[in-house]
C-alpha cells in the first residue's frame, strides 16, 4: 500500500485510514491543524479510537445476529419456525431479549464478594474482545499487526478460565464453585492440544504474526486448489476444530449448561445484565475463535479478486463468509449430537488429542526441515 | 484418607425426572454409592376411587394412569371386567382395540426416545418424535374426540365405530412412519457420542431383571424372551404375525434398540389389521341399547345402568408399552367393585434402578433412568 | 395337575384349600407357614412375582400374591388370611426382590405389616400420614394437610397450620 512516499508492507487499519484520508486530501490539513496546537498524538488517538469503536460495534452487532441465527437454525433443524414475531422473521429478537434482561432486578447474594461478583462478567467480556485485536478481517483491516499475534491470542484465551473461576468463587455457592472448577478443567485440557496444533501451523509459516500466516496461504496449486493449510494439515484442522468447540463450551462439550447435570453452572447466581454479559461473551468468543480457525487453516481473507471493487471490501466479505461457515458447522453440531460425559471429555482431551497433536507437530516439523514446504 | 459421602438430592422438580420424582443419592465424589427413590408426589388415590365408582365410571380414571399412552390402561381394566363377568366381544371390536393399542405403542416409544435424547443433550429427536405424535393424536381425535384421555374401550367392545376416512389416513401415517424410523436410526443409532453415553451403562442381567420384577421392553433388553402377547395371547394377537423384539446385552443401548424394533413391529401389526379388518358390530349387543331408529349401522353403546358381575376375583394383565400392566378386580356382586388394584409397570421397573446405577456417575443415572421409561402417573397412581 | 394342586400335594399341612381365581389356580396358605411355602413355590419355578394385593374384607384382611413362571409359563395365586386387628405376615423380599416396594405399598395403603422387611415405611403417602386409606373403616372426612419442610421431608398436619396459606 502506498502512503505518501513510504511503501508499507503488512499495513494495518491505522494506515488504511490515513491512506483514505490522504486520498480524499484532507489528511495533511487535519495533521497541520493538530500540529499547530502541538497535539499530534490527539489525532493518532482519535484515529485509533475510531477503529476500536468500529471493531467493538462490529462485535456487538455480530453477537446479536449470532444469537438470532442460533435460535433460527436450531428451530429449522427441528422442523419448527423459531422466533417469528419480533421484527421481520424474528430479527429483533435479540433486542427484545436484551431489553428484558436489562429490566430484571440485579440480585447480588448477601454473602457474595461484591466487587469481584460485579466485575467478573466484564472481565470475561473484555478478555474476549481483546482477541479481536490481531484478527485479520481483511487485507489491511487489522487493528494491530502484532508480531506475536498468535501467541497473544492463545495467552489472552487463557484469561477466560481465570475469570470463570472468579465468577464461581465470588458467588459463594458450593455448586457454582464446583461448576467453575469443572469449566476451568475443561478449558485447560483443551487449550493444550489447541496450542500444539497452532504451533504446527507456525512451523509451516515461520512467523507468529497472523498477517504472515494469511499471506502464506495465498496462491493456488494447479491454478485451482487454494493453498490453504487445511489441505496441508487435515489432522491439525480436525484437532483444532474440536479443541475450539470444547473451548467455546458448546455441545457436545456442553456440560456447563446442561440442566441435567446437578452441579449448576458457575453463572447461576447472576441475573439481569451480568447474565447477559456472559452470553454476549460466549457468542463473541464463538466468532473470534471461528475467525482464528479461518485465519490458520482456511486462508483468512484470501479469495479471488473481483475487478472494480477494492480488495479491502472483497477480503472482508470472504473472511465473513468463511467465518460464518465455521460457525454454521458448530451450530449444526449443537443441534444434532448429544453431550459427552465429563470424564469422557477429559479422556478425549488428554489421552487422545494431545498425542495426536504432538504427532501432527512432529510430522510438520519433519516436513519443513526436509525442505518440502 | 478418610472421606465423607455427600448426600445429594435430585428433584422432585427437575427437568429430567419425567415428572415429580426424587432421588436421594449418597455420593463419593462423582460416584453414586447409594440411591434411594422417593415416590408418591403424584398419588391421587385411584384405587380408592375404584371402590366408590361403578365399573363404567372408573374407566376414565384408568386413562390418567399412563397418560402418554392411555388406551392400554383402559383395555387392561376392561379385560379384567370381561373375564370376571364372562362378556364376549365381537370380532370387529377386537380388531379395533388392537389397532388403537398398537398405535399407542408407537407414540409411547416416540416419547421415550425423544426424552432420552433430550436428557442426553440432543434436542432434535424429541421434536421429530412429537411431530409424528401429532399425526397420531389427530387420528385419535377423529376417532374418539380426545387426544390424551381416550375413554374409548368399554366392556363388550368399543364406544364408537371408526369414522369415515380413518383407514386412508392411517395408511398414510404408516407410510410416513416407515420413512421416519429410518431417519431416527440414522440420527441416533450410530452416533458415537450416544453410544459412549449408553453402552454398558445400567447393565442388568436376565435373572436379576426377572427377580426385580422388570417387565416389558426393559426386560427384553436383557435377553428374557417373554412377551405377554405371545405367551398368553389375548384378544386377536394369536392371529397376527409379529415377533417379540429382544436384545441380549442388558445395557441402556439394548433397551433403546428394543423399543425402536418394537415400533417397526407395531407398524407391521397395523398393516395386517388394516388388511384384515372385518365388518360387524363394535359392541356386544347385550351391553348396548341401540335406540329404535331402524338404522342398522347406528350402534353406539349405552352401557346398562345396572351392571353387576358375579362375585369373585380376577387378575388379568396385558403387554402395555411400558411393561406388564395388570388389574386385580374383586367384585362382591354390586355395581361397584370391591377392590381394584393396579399393577403398574413403571412402579415395578423402578425397583431395579438402584441396583443398576450404584457405582456409576450422575450422567449415567440419567441415561439409565431414561431407558427404563417411566411415567409418574403410572408409578404413583 | 395345576400348580396349586401340586403345592397341596407337596406341602399338605400348609395349604388350607385349593381353588380358582377366575382363570388361575389359587391356593390358600396358612399364615404361619407362608415363608416356607413361598420358598417351595420359588423352587417349583415361579420366578416372577407380579403383584401383592391387600383386600380388606371387613372381618379379615386377605393378601393375595400372583405369581408367574417364565420357564413353565404357568400362573399361580396364593392367598393368606390375616387377622383384622393386627395383620402380619412374613416378608418374601429375600425370595423376590420386587416385593420390596410392593410390600411397602400394601403396608402403606392397607396396613399389613411384613415381618423381616428391612425398611418398611410408607411409600406413596407421606411419612406422617394417619390411617390406611384402603381399609373400609378409613375416615374419609378428616382432612390431612401435607407440605414439605426445610430438610425436604414431608410434614403432615390436621389443621393446615403448616401451610403457608391458611384455608
Amino acid at each position: 500500500m502506498w502512503t505518501g512516499d513510504i511503501m508499507i508492507t503488512n499495513p494495518n487499519a491505522y494506515d488504511l485510514i490515513v491512506a483514505i484520508l490522504n486520498a480524499i486530501g484532507v489528511y495533511n490539513i487535519i495533521l497541520g491543524f493538530f500540529e499547530n496546537m502541538g497535539m499530534e498524538f490527539v489525532l493518532r488517538a482519535i484515529i485509533v479510537l475510531v477503529e476500536v469503536a468500529a471493531v467493538v460495534a462490529f462485535a456487538l452487532v455480530t453477537v446479536m445476529f449470532l444469537s438470532w441465527l442460533e435460535r433460527k437454525m436450531f428451530a429449522v433443524v427441528q422442523a419448527r419456525y423459531g422466533p417469528m414475531v419480533t421484527g421481520p422473521r424474528g430479527l429483533f429478537q435479540p433486542i427484545a431479549d436484551g431489553i428484558k434482561l436489562l429490566g430484571k432486578e440485579d440480585i447480588i447474594p448477601a454473602t457474595a464478594d461484591r466487587w469481584i461478583f460485579t466485575i467478573a462478567p466484564y472481565i470475561v467480556f473484555v478478555s474476549v474482545l481483546l482477541v479481536y485485536i490481531p484478527l485479520p478481517f481483511g487485507e489491511s483491516l487489522i487493528l494491530s499487526d502484532l508480531r506475536v499475534g498468535l501467541l497473544y491470542i492463545i495467552a489472552i484465551s487463557a484469561i477466560t478460565p481465570v475469570s470463570i473461576l472468579l465468577a464461581g468463587w465470588a458467588s459463594n455457592n458450593k455448586y457454582s464453585l464446583m461448576g467453575a472448577i469443572r469449566a476451568v478443567a475443561q478449558d485447560i485440557s483443551y487449550t493444550i492440544p489447541l496450542a500444539i496444533t497452532a504451533i504446527a501451523v507456525v512451523v509451516f509459516v515461520g512467523s507468529l504474526s497472523t498477517v504472515d500466516i494469511v499471506n502464506a496461504q495465498q496462491g493456488y496449486w494447479f491454478g485451482v486448489i487454494p493453498k490453504w493449510f487445511i489441505f496441508l494439515q487435515p489432522l491439525g484442522f480436525i484437532l483444532f476444530l474440536i479443541a475450539c468447540i470444547a473451548e467455546m463450551g458448546r455441545i457436545p462439550f456442553d456440560f456447563q449448561e446442561s440442566e441435567q447435570e446437578l452441579v449448576a453452572g458457575f453463572f447461576t447466581e447472576y441475573s439481569g445484565m451480568k447474565f447477559a454479559m456472559f452470553f454476549l461473551a460466549e457468542y463473541a468468543h464463538m466468532f473470534a475463535v471461528s475467525g482464528i480457525i479461518v485465519t490458520l487453516f482456511l486462508g483468512g481473507w484470501t479469495g479471488p479478486a473481483i475487478p472494480l471493487i477494492p480488495i479491502q471490501i472483497t477480503s472482508l466479505v470472504y473472511f465473513i463468509i468463511k467465518t460464518y461457515a465455521v460457525i454454521f458447522f458448530a451450530m449444526w453440531l449443537r443441534d444434532t449430537v448429544p453431550r459427552v460425559r465429563i470424564d469422557q471429555l477429559l479422556h478425549i482431551g488428554w489421552k487422545i488429542m494431545i498425542p495426536l497433536a504432538l504427532l501432527n507437530l512432529l510430522v510438520a516439523a519433519f516436513v519443513v526441515t526436509a525442505g518440502v514446504i | 484418607m478418610e472421606t465423607e459421602t455427600l448426600l445429594l438430592n435430585v428433584g422432585p422438580v427437575h427437568p429430567s425426572t419425567h415428572g415429580v420424582l426424587r432421588f436421594k443419592l449418597r455420593m463419593d465424589g462423582e460416584i453414586i454409592r447409594d440411591c434411594q427413590i422417593v415416590v408418591g408426589y403424584l398419588h391421587r388415590g385411584t384405587e380408592k376411587f375404584g371402590e366408590m365408582k361403578t365399573y363404567l365410571q372408573f374407566i376414565p380414571y384408568t386413562d390418567r394412569l399412563d397418560y402418554i399412552a392411555a388406551m392400554p390402561n383402559n383395555y387392561a381394566f376392561v379385560k379384567a371386567v370381561e373375564e370376571l363377568a364372562g362378556i364376549e366381544v365381537p370380532l370387529r371390536a377386537e380388531y379395533i382395540r388392537v389397532l388403537v393399542m398398537e398405535l399407542n405403542r408407537i407414540i409411547n416409544h416416540l416419547v421415550m426416545m425423544g426424552s432420552l435424547l433430550l436428557d442426553l443433550g440432543g434436542s432434535t429427536m424429541i421434536m421429530y418424535g412429537f411431530r409424528e405424535r401429532e399425526n397420531a393424536l389427530q387420528l385419535y381425535e377423529s376417532l374418539c374426540g380426545a387426544r390424551m384421555t381416550f375413554n374409548y374401550i368399554r366392556p363388550g367392545g368399543v364406544r364408537e365405530d371408526l369414522p369415515e376416512g380413518f383407514i386412508p389416513k392411517l395408511n398414510e401415517f404408516i407410510k410416513d412412519m416407515d420413512m421416519r424410523i429410518v431417519d431416527y436410526e440414522e440420527l441416533v443409532n450410530g452416533n458415537e457420542i450416544f453410544l459412549m453415553r449408553t453402552k454398558n451403562i445400567g447393565v442388568i442381567s436376565a435373572e436379576e431383571a426377572i427377580n426385580y420384577g422388570m417387565t416389558g421392553p426393559s426386560m427384553r433388553g436383557s435377553g428374557v424372551d417373554y412377551d405377554i402377547r405371545k405367551v398368553e395371547p389375548y384378544s386377536i394377537y394369536s392371529d397376527l404375525d409379529f415377533k417379540a423384539c429382544m436384545r441380549m446385552e442388558g445395557d441402556s443401548y439394548a433397551r433403546y434398540l428394543v423399543r425402536v424394533d418394537e415400533m417397526r413391529e407395531s407398524l407391521h401389526i397395523l398393516r395386517q389389521i388394516v388388511d384384515k379388518l372385518p365388518e360387524g358390530k363394535t359392541i356386544n349387543q347385550r351391553y348396548s341399547f341401540a335406540p329404535n331408529t331402524g338404522a342398522p349401522s347406528a350402534v353406539t353403546s349405552y352401557f346398562p345402568r345396572i351392571f353387576t358381575p358375579a362375585e369373585g376375583e380376577v387378575y388379568s394383565r396385558i403387554e402395555a408399552p411400558k411393561g406388564e400392566l395388570g388389574f386385580f378386580v374383586a367384585s362382591d356382586g354390586t355395581t361397584k367393585p370391591y377392590r381394584v388394584k393396579i399393577r403398574s409397570p413403571s412402579f415395578c421397573n423402578l425397583v431395579a434402578l438402584p441396583k443398576m446405577v450404584i457405582g456409576l456417575k450422575i450422567p449415567d443415572l440419567i441415561a439409565a433412568f431414561g431407558t427404563i421409561d417411566i411415567v409418574l402417573g403410572d408409578v404413583d397412581r | 395337575m395345576n400348580p396349586a394342586e401340586e403345592l397341596k400335594y407337596l406341602l399338605p399341612n400348609s395349604v388350607v384349600s385349593v381353588g380358582i381365581q377366575t382363570n388361575k389356580p389359587l391356593a390358600v396358605i396358612r399364615k404361619e407357614d407362608f415363608l416356607k411355602v413361598a420358598e417351595k413355590v420359588k423352587e417349583l419355578g415361579f420366578d416372577s412375582l407380579s403383584v401383592i394385593t391387600g383386600v380388606d374384607r371387613v372381618d379379615r384382611i386377605e393378601v393375595i400374591y400372583n405369581l408367574f413362571s417364565y420357564k413353565k409359563k404357568q400362573n399361580l395365586a396364593l392367598k393368606v388370611v390375616l387377622d383384622h386387628r393386627s395383620p402380619e405376615v412374613d416378608s418374601v423380599i429375600s425370595i423376590w426382590k420386587v416385593a420390596d416396594w410392593l410390600e411397602r405399598e400394601t403396608y402403606d395403603l392397607v396396613g399389613v405389616k411384613f415381618n423381616g422387611h428391612p425398611d418398611l415405611k410408607r411409600i406413596l403417602l407421606p411419612e406422617g400420614w394417619i390411617g390406611h386409606p384402603l381399609r373400609k373403616d378409613y375416615d374419609m372426612n378428616t382432612e390431612q394437610f401435607v407440605t414439605i419442610g426445610e430438610d425436604g421431608e414431608d410434614i403432615v398436619s390436621f389443621d393446615g397450620s403448616n401451610l403457608l396459606r391458611r384455608k
